[in-house]
């Protein structure tokens, strides 16, 4: 009778852990900039809403900025992968991986308009599921107020596209997005929303501090939303910081043998109206 | 007649406001070239052109040192001036953007 409470008790432990989400990270501090100049961003591959678990990141496959200014001119695309170096970045459990910093001369971000950053990581080999991941990320800065390219597709494998300004939101507010693949709409999809739970310290490599929030349950560390038969999806945005948005499993191939899921991530950031 | 005509005038008249107060912000940026030139750009934060919006530089005095406009691109270049200056976008009555020399940086 003992033993088998015993087991009863292990198993609920075991079903109560939560599926831990992976999350590649394009960071910067903030989004909507007054004026351009010098950048640093921060790659890593993690549980944001824990701030640990970091993931070795090998050699990035692309990095890149999509930049447009106003309504005119097709957006100019700038390769940054010259500007990478590899870095360990530390998470809240003090346990650290191999990650990327990027650090960018003011003529890159200079101009007013809309930069989409575009990460296309070599795919990471999750042994718990003998398969690969790749996730084709998204982060968008705006320097001064001039709109741009925010919301146009890139034609990834695997892409959210911003319905809403993604650097221009409020506490309280709803983001939109739309599922693609290839250009195309991907319909009835699962989207996964996490928040960026911890403080970054871009000088240490590291989250630092205390977790912001503690969820009531493990379904509140990774949302979910289905999207709709467009590919569209929506969500509240109940908190100031970063959040994350993920879309697993938007193609499934081969790679090296084994089977290899292409996702979509997109970083939003949140402000709160003073 | 006269009636009908009335109306259709004022709405007309409230067509025409509507269409030029419109909700969009100027927005004005220069950077310093490095190789004594200045860039300037220009545009509204609905993404619209400044195509063609005058680009007055002044002096420390306020004389005006050069009228330009700024390019298909709403963009526009010209020489550093030596001492202090000012660059104005022009964009009419409430679009003014004034952006002093000391401002504009490499």
């Amino acid at each position: 009778m003992k033993r088998g409470l015993l087991l009863a008790g292990l198993l609920t432990l075991f079903l109560s852990v939560p599926a831990l989400a992976h999350f590649q990270m394009l960071y910067t501090p903030e989004s909507a900039l007054e004026q351009g100049g010098e950048m640093s961003l921060k790659l890593v591959f993690t549980h944001p809403f824990d701030g640990d678990h970091i993931m070795d990141m090998d050699p990035v496959q692309e990095f890149y900025v999509a930049h447009q200014r106003g309504e005119e001119g097709e957006p100019r695309k700038t390769d940054l992968k010259e500007y990478l170096s590899e870095i360990t970045w530390k998470g809240l459990d003090d346990a650290a991986g191999k990650a990327f910093d990027a650090n960018l001369p003011a003529r890159v971000v200079r101009s007013m308009g809309d930069y989409v950053f575009v990460l296309v990581p070599t795919p990471y080999y999750e042994k718990a599921d003998e398969g690969y991941i790749q996730q084709f990320t998204k982060m968008i800065v705006n320097v001064g107020g001039m709109p741009g390219n925010w919301s146009e597709p890139l034609g990834l494998p695997a892409e959210i596209v911003p319905l809403n300004k993604p650097y221009a939101n409020w506490t309280g507010g709803v983001f939109t997005g739309v599922v693609m693949s290839n250009g195309e709409p991907v319909p009835n999809i699962e989207v996964e929303v996490e928040y960026l739970n911890v403080d970054v310290d871009m000088t240490a490599n590291s989250f630092v501090g205390e977790p912001k929030i503690e969820a009531p349950h493990p379904a509140f560390e990774t949302m979910s939303v289905m999207a709709n038969g467009k590919g569209e999806f929506s969500i509240g945005l109940p908190k100031a910081g970063w959040w994350g948005i993920a879309v697993p499993d938007v193609v499934e191939l081969e790679h090296d043998g084994k089977e290899m899921v292409q996702e979509a991530v997109l970083w939003i950031q949140v402000t709160d109206i003073p | 007649m006269l009636r009908r005509g009335l109306i259709l005038f004022v709405l007309a008249g409230f067509l025409t406001v509507a269409g030029t107060a419109s909700a969009h912000t100027p927005l004005f940026s220069c950077f310093d070239n490095a190789d004594g030139t200045i860039y300037c750009e220009g545009g509204f934060s609905d993404g619209s052109s400044a195509s063609g919006v005058p680009i007055i530089v002044k002096d420390a005095s306020g004389e005006v040192i050069l009228s330009l406009q700024l390019s298909g691109n709403s963009d526009v270049e010209f020489d550093k001036p030596e001492g202090e200056y000012s660059v104005v976008f022009d964009g009419g009555e409430g679009h003014d953007i004034l952006i002093p020399g000391s401002q504009i940086f490499e």
